[in-house]
């Protein structure tokens, strides 16, 4: 299996390969070679320079490596050539097996306005909104009609990316002369679509896995609505605001677009919910989420794991009715990012990491310390994933894991994740995708006297360290003895 | 041997002597300190707390504090000296003289430069620990009387430097 991807997705395939007994290989780009993905994979090869156009992106390189290393098979991860149709097409034309659907269901379900009309033949909900628009004024023309405030979404697009807001009439023009540029950058693709603003509403998105045989099953449902920027944070299963009934229908309407597309492999219905329990279809992810393990973890599957077994052409191992969810699960998008900074992102050296581990906590990474991270990819650097027998237990080993945890070298979101889990609105599940923005992001607390001398004392040892070569204190000194005795008193 | 140490906005003196007792701010302290990778991490229990502080960068100094980024400076008794020990303040001409006999280390500045107050001037050498002299003043540096790897003896003036 080639791995055509880097970071914690690459390490999360390459495992579920070796949990199969297939041989994985890596690509890396120039700046990647100390990566974690290529150490961990069998053989690696380099694809060419940082800039993911030279390497990553680089279908015919990467092409050409899974044929010399002797490859049957290619998985994309996520982002990158996941969703690229004709990549998944020059993948076949190769004689090789893409992980994921083929690249004919790519194309109906990739360009979104074309998903949204599929939707509505098999009488799934669509927001509100137009197929792609021709120019600005065609564009502000609908806009009016449907009424600010509205999304300007990129028809190619997917991942949250080249995504506009536009409150007010006035801002229209900017608003679509940017997300053009943002679109033809993200896509290759400038043509834009709107779609109605819905305000408080929940990203309530729905597994589905399909085998090549046509059978189709829904696993349940990510509330994904802790976003900046279209950017997900937080994600969670089962959704607070989804009772068995919603479910019910999400994961019918999800089925059945599977169906009406010819899903094959592992993908994501995504909706917005209502606080009313309305539902809209929002667009089809045709790729594995970054989200999957909160899935993985209450229902007890290997996603990737499946994913490698249906692109082998094997038929689902279980029926709709054999599916069991159990407990509860949490995702932590831990990313290179300053949450005291507007969230901008953050490249540079880890001095050191500690990931958290014990009860019910997982943690999907690729970090080490002294590693560098990159300026040019995504800023995603750890997911912490818990799972409890319920919520309340996910919500406390999260909280612990969070503290357990270190990266300590460049600014992260641990301190947002921190603080979101000790939110009121995210403790009772009553939070919407306004959630980061209506956060406050207050100034961390004071050290505590303790943590202040201490930090003292090692600045001191710290500096000497530099100056001086013999050691300051033995192991065993008379003052550590009294230390340690002082404790127990 | 005394130091000030600040961390962000908090100032801390500490008094590390040689059998390895500690003194904050006048108080001594039973710490047990570990140092658990060498010049990087320590793990210390103070009045029966655990505390992990992780070196980020040595300079500047950056500390990971329980989790917490801090930024922190060590000045230690002899550069807080060295920073007292300056004449002819009121003429705006300012010597900087050696606190203590030592090997001059580096000289950090040419004359002619023009200095911000607290901008490393020479490093000297003295018990093998380094110690950075820094600009009492805002000045251009008039004369440096002594080459790198010189041993100077204490009081000899190593630099001048006039208030601008």
């Amino acid at each position: 299996m080639l791995v055509a991807n880097r970071g914690e997705i690459a390490v999360r395939v390459i495992r579920a390969c070796h949990d199969l007994g297939l041989r994985a290989v890596a690509v890396y780009s120039d700046v990647d070679r100390d990566a974690l993905h290529v150490r961990a994979a069998d053989a690696a090869y380099p694809i060419g320079a940082a800039a993911p156009r030279e390497s990553y992106l680089n279908a015919a390189r990467i092409i050409a490596v899974a044929r010399r290393a002797g490859c049957d098979a290619i998985h994309p991860g996520y982002g990158f050539l996941s969703e690229n149709a004709d990549f998944a097409q020059a993948v076949a034309d190769a004689g090789l097996v893409f992980v994921g659907p083929p690249a004919k269901v790519q194309r109906v379900l990739g360009e979104k306005t074309a998903a949204r009309r599929l939707a509505r033949t098999v009488d799934v909900p669509v927001a509100e909104g137009t197929d792609p628009l021709r120019d600005a004024a065609a564009a502000r023309g609908a806009a009016r009609e449907i009424g600010y405030p509205v999304l300007l979404k990129p028809a190619a697009g997917g991942g949250g990316k080249g995504m506009r807001v536009v409150a007010r009439d006035e801002d229209f023009e900017a608003a679509w002369r940017a997300a053009t540029g943002e679109a033809t950058a993200a896509f290759g693709a400038p043509a834009l679509y709107l779609e109605r603003q819905i305000a408080h509403a929940r990203h309530i998105e729905m597994q589905i896995l399909a085998d090549r045989s046509g059978n189709v099953v829904w696993l349940g449902e990510r509330d994904c609505s802790i976003q900046r920027r279209h950017q997900k944070l937080i994600e969670e299963s089962p959704a607070p605001s989804v009772n068995e009934s919603l479910r019910m229908k999400l994961g019918a309407a999800a089925v059945r677009i599977a169906e009406r597309a010819g899903y094959v492999n592992a993908g994501t219905v995504e909706f917005l919910v209502e606080p009313t329990g309305e539902f809209n279809f929002l667009e089809v992810n045709t790729r594995l989420q970054v989200e999957h393990p909160v899935t993985e973890m209450v229902t007890g599957l290997d996603l990737v794991g499946l994913q490698l077994r249906i692109a082998a052409g094997e038929p689902l191992p279980f029926t709709q009715d054999e599916i069991v969810r159990r407990g509860a699960a949490i995702e932590c998008r831990i990313t290179a990012e300053d949450p005291f900074a507007g969230f901008v992102p953050a490249s540079g050296r880890i001095a050191f990491v500690r990931e958290p581990a014990g009860p019910g906590i997982r943690v999907d990474a690729a970090l080490f310390s002294g590693m560098t991270v990159p300026s040019e990819y995504d800023s995603l650097l750890a997911k912490v994933i818990a799972y409890g027998s319920g919520r309340d237990e996910a919500i406390a080993r999260m909280r612990r894991a969070l503290e357990e945890m270190r990266v300590a070298g460049i600014p992260t979101s641990l301190p947002f994740h921190r603080a979101a889990l000790f939110e009121q609105d995210f403790i009772v599940g009553r939070y919407d995708t306004d959630f980061v923005a209506r956060w406050d992001p207050k100034k961390a607390p004071d050290l505590s006297d303790g943590a202040a001398a201490s930090a003292a004392l090692a600045a001191v040892l710290a500096r000497r360290s530099r100056t001086e070569h013999r050691a300051v204190a033995t192991p065993d000194d008379p003052w550590a003895r009294a230390g340690r005795e002082d404790a127990l008193r | 041997m005394r130091y000030e140490v600040t961390l962000d906005d908090r100032r801390v003196r500490v008094d590390l002597s040689a059998d390895g007792r500690f003194t904050l701010d006048d108080r001594v302290v039973a710490a047990d300190v570990r140092e658990i990778v060498r010049g990087r991490q320590w793990s210390i229990v103070l009045d029966g707390e655990t505390h992990e502080i992780t070196v980020v960068t040595h300079d500047p100094l950056r500390l990971d504090v329980d989790g917490r980024d801090v930024r922190a400076t060590v000045i230690d008794e002899r550069a807080l000296r060295a920073g007292r020990g300056v004449v002819g303040m009121r003429t705006g001409r300012v010597e900087l003289r050696a606190p203590m006999p030592g090997l001059l280390k580096t000289v950090h500045v040419n004359e002619g430069d023009t200095v911000e107050r607290d901008t490393p001037i020479v490093t000297l050498e003295a018990m093998k620990m380094e110690n950075e002299l820094v600009a009492p003043i805002r000045g251009r540096v008039t004369k440096l009387n002594h080459r790198p790897g010189t041993k100077v003896e204490g009081g000899a003036v190593l630099a001048i430097l006039v208030a601008e």
